[in-house]
């Protein structure tokens, strides 16, 4: 049973599709990267998926049952959005933020300071969020969704914004959580070496699906370039 | 003392305390989601609803209240429905009802010197009836905000990560449009159309430039239109004064120092 099972999914905005067709599915345990150009409909799936965008037709299910289905375990999804709309005036602390979004059943004071701890933010549940710098308000953000003991985590370009550190950090704490609690992820990434290093899995689309395979297998100048266009290239990363 | 000793004062000091903690209590949602001309256009339908219904012969406070809840819904249905942004939305709703309205009162017969009563508000005047029905209907608003506060802020905060959490996003957007609609169209009575907004945003406003949490904002964004309330009637009754500017002045006050204030540690 896949954690996720997307099947034939098509979207349609206005009179735009923007999604055709596209199947593929996650496994528990796995990170998933879904990759793209610009505009190719990856944050579009993404949200279509979560419920946030209706679909023209096609199938999500969760650990073979559909979003409604669900029930309690539709508290286990964890998303982080690619940046919170937020308005950065509001006077909401990170401790009111994380209770608000965390049904009450997973919330505890000694669980959030942990969770707080294991994204390295332990220092920020009663700092005002607007005062966050890109980076730590993506931790927030996850330590907020690993609370809910999650089964499945959604996120969309996550480290959009963040110094080249805190990108580091970001995913290596990902990568640790993976390995440590077995969550399955699907993230959105513009960042090939980051998809290079840290995903199991790539799903390509470009409006319909282009690719799927192991990063070593897939990611390579001849997939890029149909996905890209001609100027993309892989670069080999050195550490 | 103060004029306490008539009941007139007496009724005017528990609709002015009564509007003063209750409109900021949901004045929090409507500031954080950028909502203030959105109550703006509802005073207007409400005025529409309150010459229809002196047309028609019925209550006008309730074709007031049931007239703006219309128009809110209205307008939240064509913002999730079109692309139209929603400040146009707005607009067009708040010039339509005003003109829906003037061209009702044209048609009423005789001069109608209650209009006035609408137009600019008098809580001196209001009577028990009047002060019931408010009663009524703005505990149940402020019960219904207490009893959601929780998907009203998720939502508030981040529509998307209320959704995918399941809040029902549009019911609760209909009901807090519902919500205040109902507290504009009752509130039309104390500071009047053109006021009626005030005490929803002012206070909330204030409170949100020295607060560092939503806990402090809610606590004093009612306790600033508690003191608005006290010291604006009070402040009416010494000065021989207007209440409903008078009221809206006091909020102005307690907001012009909440700009040279610090933040609360």
């Amino acid at each position: 049973m896949s954690a996720l099972s997307v099947a034939n999914v098509t979207v349609v905005l206005g009179e735009s599709t923007i999604v055709e067709d596209v199947s593929m599915e996650v496994e528990s345990g796995e990170i998933v990267a879904l990759i793209g150009p610009n505009g190719a409909g990856k944050t579009t799936l993404l949200k279509a998926i979560l419920g946030l965008i209706p679909f023209k037709s096609g199938h999500v299910t969760f650990f073979d049952k559909r979003l409604g289905q669900l029930g309690p375990d539709r508290a286990r999804l964890g998303y982080v959005p690619q940046r919170l709309e937020l308005d950065r005036t509001i006077p909401v602390t990170v401790e009111e933020l994380v209770t608000v979004n965390t049904p009450r059943r997973f919330y505890s004071h000694a669980g959030l300071r942990r969770a707080l701890a294991e994204v390295d933010a332990e220092s920020l549940a009663t700092r005002m969020v607007g005062q966050l710098s890109g980076g730590e308000l993506q931790r927030v953000l996850l330590a907020m969704n690993l609370l809910r003991d999650p089964l499945l985590l959604f996120l969309d370009e996550p480290a959009t914004g963040i110094d080249i550190e805190g990108e580091r950090r970001f995913y290596d704490i990902l990568e640790h959580l993976r390995a440590k609690r077995g969550i399955a992820v699907l993230m959105v990434s513009h960042d090939i070496s980051v998809v290079y290093r840290f995903a199991s899995r790539v799903v390509c689309i470009n409006r319909r699906l282009m690719c799927q395979g192991k990063p070593g297998e897939i990611l390579n100048d001849d997939t890029l370039e149909r996905l890209y266009g001609h100027a993309a290239a892989v670069y080999e990363h050195h550490d | 003392m103060m004029g306490l000793e008539y009941p007139f004062m007496q009724r005017a000091l528990a609709a002015a305390l009564l509007m003063g903690i209750l409109c900021p209590l949901l004045g929090v949602f409507v500031v954080i989601r950028r909502m203030s001309f959105f109550g703006d256009a509802i005073s207007h339908s409400a005025f529409t609803g309150i010459a229809l219904g002196l047309l028609l012969g019925i209550d006008p406070s309730l074709s007031a209240i049931a007239f703006a809840i219309v128009i809110a819904l209205g307008m939240g249905w064509l913002q999730a429905r079109s692309r139209i942004p929603s400040d146009t939305i707005i607009g067009v709703f708040f010039s339509g009802a005003a003109a829906l309205g003037i061209l009702l009162i044209g048609l009423l017969q005789g001069y109608r010197t209650d209009l006035f009563a609408y137009l600019f508000g008098d809580v001196l005047t209001i009577g028990w009836a009047d002060l019931i029905l408010a009663a009524v209907l703005l505990i149940g608003v402020g019960g219904a905000v207490v009893a959601l506060r929780r998907p009203l802020l998720q939502m508030a905060l981040s529509r998307d990560l209320a959704a995918v959490q399941g809040v029902p996003v549009a019911a609760m957007e209909y009901l807090l449009m519902t919500l205040l609609a109902i507290t504009v169209a009752v509130s039309i009575k104390l500071v009047g159309i053109i006021l009626v907004t005030a005490l929803l945003i002012i206070p909330a406003a204030a409170a949100r430039n020295v607060s560092r949490s939503m806990r402090q904002m809610f606590s004093l964004a009612i306790a600033f239109g508690a003191i608005s309330a006290l010291l604006g009637l009070f402040g009416s009754y010494s000065l021989n004064t207007a209440s409903g500017p008078t009221i809206v002045l006091a909020s102005i006050a307690l907001f012009a120092a909440s700009l040279v204030r610090p933040r609360i540690a």
